[in-house]
């Protein structure tokens, strides 16, 4: 369950970074081609904005020609009528601005193909125009007036200004049909911009919106398995208080129905012994009356009745006594046992070294008749636990190593211990004669030997020390070769911490 | 014990081979009184206080007590025998039985038993622990019932 959550929200998280960062970049993305549409919009105004002066400066160009040509023919007109200097003086004037406003009109006009074939002819128009003018007026300074009027009236003025003017006119309705036709784009592509910016602005407010979904729905499933996790966390704690209670609870049944069996057992046992004790006391006058009557009167004892009084009857009960004996010992393992698992534990800072050198005192009579010489290799880590138990245990194991010898081998043994992240490594080594692999789980078990079974024991100190080793929150275990030695591995806590919950 | 008086010996014991080998040895050691033997707690209690013969009704006892017994626990015997009240409260009470749990014992002595005994499986011990309760049983003085 715990994996499952962890994987969602995992994978929630990832799929959510890249939800989010897609949102922002289509973002980004819009506000550039938002950006990118402005400055194109932008461009374009001013060049409409340039376009939209071209046409003026044109028109005002044409204005500006129409003018000079109007007011040099009517200079012209007024010098052919009155002969008057001044006429002539003032046409002059204007129509030497006249190249200038053409030219200028020419370079304005200069890209559009149309207004360049209305100039030239315009201008062949003008230069027509100017040969008759420039004649006429040459023949008033000559005094000829009345052949400059015939001239005049020739000339045919009038059609042809009315074809200048409308060429003007020609002129000034293509600006303005080019102005149409730009005021048409500027306003398409201002239509554009705004189409762009909308869209744009459409995009972020969306990407806004699906951002803060995601956002809040991330936010709620976030809450929503913190909740599962709290809850579930809850629900472990419960569950792991109550299967320590289940287990207790177990352990202390079992407890008692080893104490109760161990008891009960041992009435029966009282009796089967009590009553072998008095058939034994009853044998000795039987046998007594046996032999007095074998002597006395040897005709009435048969040879069943003398085999019963002295072998038959202490042999039963020989059997009977020391299998008795056998199983009160194990109903004291038992109870032993049962026993240990009761005991109250009470830390305190326990030195194994010292342990050891105590336990090695205590029994240096039984080394040294066995030939055993024993190691306790310092320093050692120390640790707080029970000393009872570490004094039964390291008692148990070293006795067993001192037991159990590789004949025609001199037994040494080594106590040693390590640190390790909090636990305590105790090893007790020996060079005896090894434990079949197969055995070595079974030699925990309660009334489990292995090997030859040439020493006295139950099976019980191994078992009594697994129990001590559990009951300490340790655990142990062997490694062993035939003929060559085992070592037995003690694993405790540094500090002993009760684990019982009491139901 | 009281010669003069026939101090009567009440055995709760719900083992007959048990009392078999108690009364026995008791015997061994030389005691003659009466012993009467019951196997569960109501028929003790009962003699103990309602029979005609009783002890609460006629002369002084001594209990012998068993502390597993199949319809009640022998400590509750006890503390009725031990009761402030009970005309039998200065009946000395030896409990003989198999638990040697420091606990039972304990609350064993502060009920007011007078001698607490763990039965050893090892018969010779037993027997012999039964000939010095015997022996013990020979020269303690058992006091008189109160007259209710």
């Amino acid at each position: 369950m715990l994996a499952t959550i962890r994987n969602r929200f995992v994978v929630s998280q990832g799929r959510f970074g890249r939800v989010i960062l897609s949102f922002m970049l289509v973002g980004f993305l819009a506000l550039i081609a938002a950006g990118i549409a402005a400055a194109w919009a932008t461009a374009r105004n001013q060049d409409h904005a340039r376009a939209v002066v071209h046409t003026y400066e044109v028109e005002l160009s044409i204005a500006t020609a129409r003018r000079l040509i109007e007011q040099a023919e009517a200079s012209r007109r007024g010098y052919l009528l009155t002969a008057n200097r001044e006429y002539r003086d003032a046409y002059r004037r204007w129509a030497a601005e006249m190249p200038g406003a053409i030219g200028r009109l020419g370079r304005l006009t200069q890209d559009n193909p149309n207004q360049r074939a209305n100039l030239a002819a315009l201008r062949r128009a003008l230069d027509t125009l100017f040969a008759a003018r420039t004649q006429s007026i040459a023949m008033v300074d000559r005094g000829r007036m009345t052949e400059a009027m015939i001239l005049f009236y020739q000339e045919a003025s009038v059609r042809r200004m009315t074809a200048i003017r409308s060429t003007f006119d020609r002129m000034a309705a293509e600006e303005r049909r080019l102005l149409a036709t730009r005021d048409e784009a500027q306003r398409q592509s201002l239509q554009a911009f705004y189409v762009i910016l909308a869209v744009a602005g459409v995009l972020l407010v969306l990407v806004m919106i699906a951002s803060l979904l995601t956002v809040m729905r991330y936010t709620r499933d976030l809450a929503r398995s913190r909740d599962a996790l709290r809850r579930f966390n809850e629900q472990l704690e419960e569950t792991v208080a109550e299967r320590t209670a289940d287990l207790s609870r177990a352990n202390e049944e079992i407890q008692r129905f080893a104490y109760i069996v161990s008891h009960d057992l041992r009435s029966p046992l009282v009796n089967v012994m009590g009553f072998t004790a008095e058939l034994s006391a009853a044998t000795t006058p039987l046998a007594e009356l046996v032999d007095r009557a074998e002597t006395e009167c040897p005709g009435i004892v048969t040879e069943e009745a003398r085999l019963a009084a002295r072998e038959d009857l202490p042999e039963a009960i020989g059997f009977i006594r020391t299998s008795t004996q056998k199983m009160d010992r194990l109903i004291n393992a038992i109870l032993k046992l049962s026993r240990e698992g009761r005991r109250v534990i009470t830390p305190e800072r326990i030195d194994p070294a010292a342990v050891a050198e105590t336990i090695e005192a205590s029994i240096r009579h039984v080394l040294d008749d066995r030939g055993v010489t024993l190691t306790v290799r310092r320093p050692m880590p120390t640790l707080t636990t029970d000393r009872v138990a570490i004094e039964q245990i390291l008692s148990n194991l070293i006795e067993n190593a001192s037991k159990y010898l590789q004949p025609g081998r001199p037994g040494q043994i080594t106590v040693s211990g390590e640190e390790r992240r909090g636990r305590v490594l105790l090893s007790v080594a020996d060079n005896g004669r090894g434990i079949d692999p197969r055995d070595h789980q079974r030699i925990f078990d309660l009334f489990r030997r292995s090997g030859q079974q040439d020493q006295p024991g139950e099976g019980i100190g191994l078992a009594h020390v697994r129990a001590l080793a559990y009951r300490l929150g340790g655990t142990i275990e062997v490694e062993s070769t035939l003929r060559e030695g085992s070592t037995f591995r003690l694993n405790l806590p540094k500090t002993f911490e009760a684990q019982d919950i009491k139901p | 014990m009281n010669a003069h008086q026939s101090v009567g010996i009440v055995m709760i014991e719900d083992d007959e081979g048990h009392a078999r080998l108690i009364e026995k040895n008791i015997r061994r050691a030389g005691i003659l009184n009466d012993i009467k033997h019951f196997t569960d707690g109501n028929q003790a209690l009962h003699f103990l206080f309602e029979a005609p013969d009783g002890p609460a009704r006629n002369g002084p006892a001594l209990v012998l007590l068993d502390l597993n017994l199949p319809d009640m626990s022998g400590t509750d015997i006890l503390a009725r025998i031990k009761d402030e009240g009970s005309p039998l409260k200065r009946t000395p009470v030896v409990v003989l039985t198999t638990t040697d749990d420091k606990v039972e014992i304990q609350r064993c002595y502060d009920l007011g038993c007078n001698v607490y005994i763990t039965k050893p499986v090892n018969y010779e011990s037993f027997a012999q622990a039964i000939r010095q309760l015997g022996l013990f049983l020979s020269v303690i003085q058992v006091p008189e019932v109160e007259d209710q």
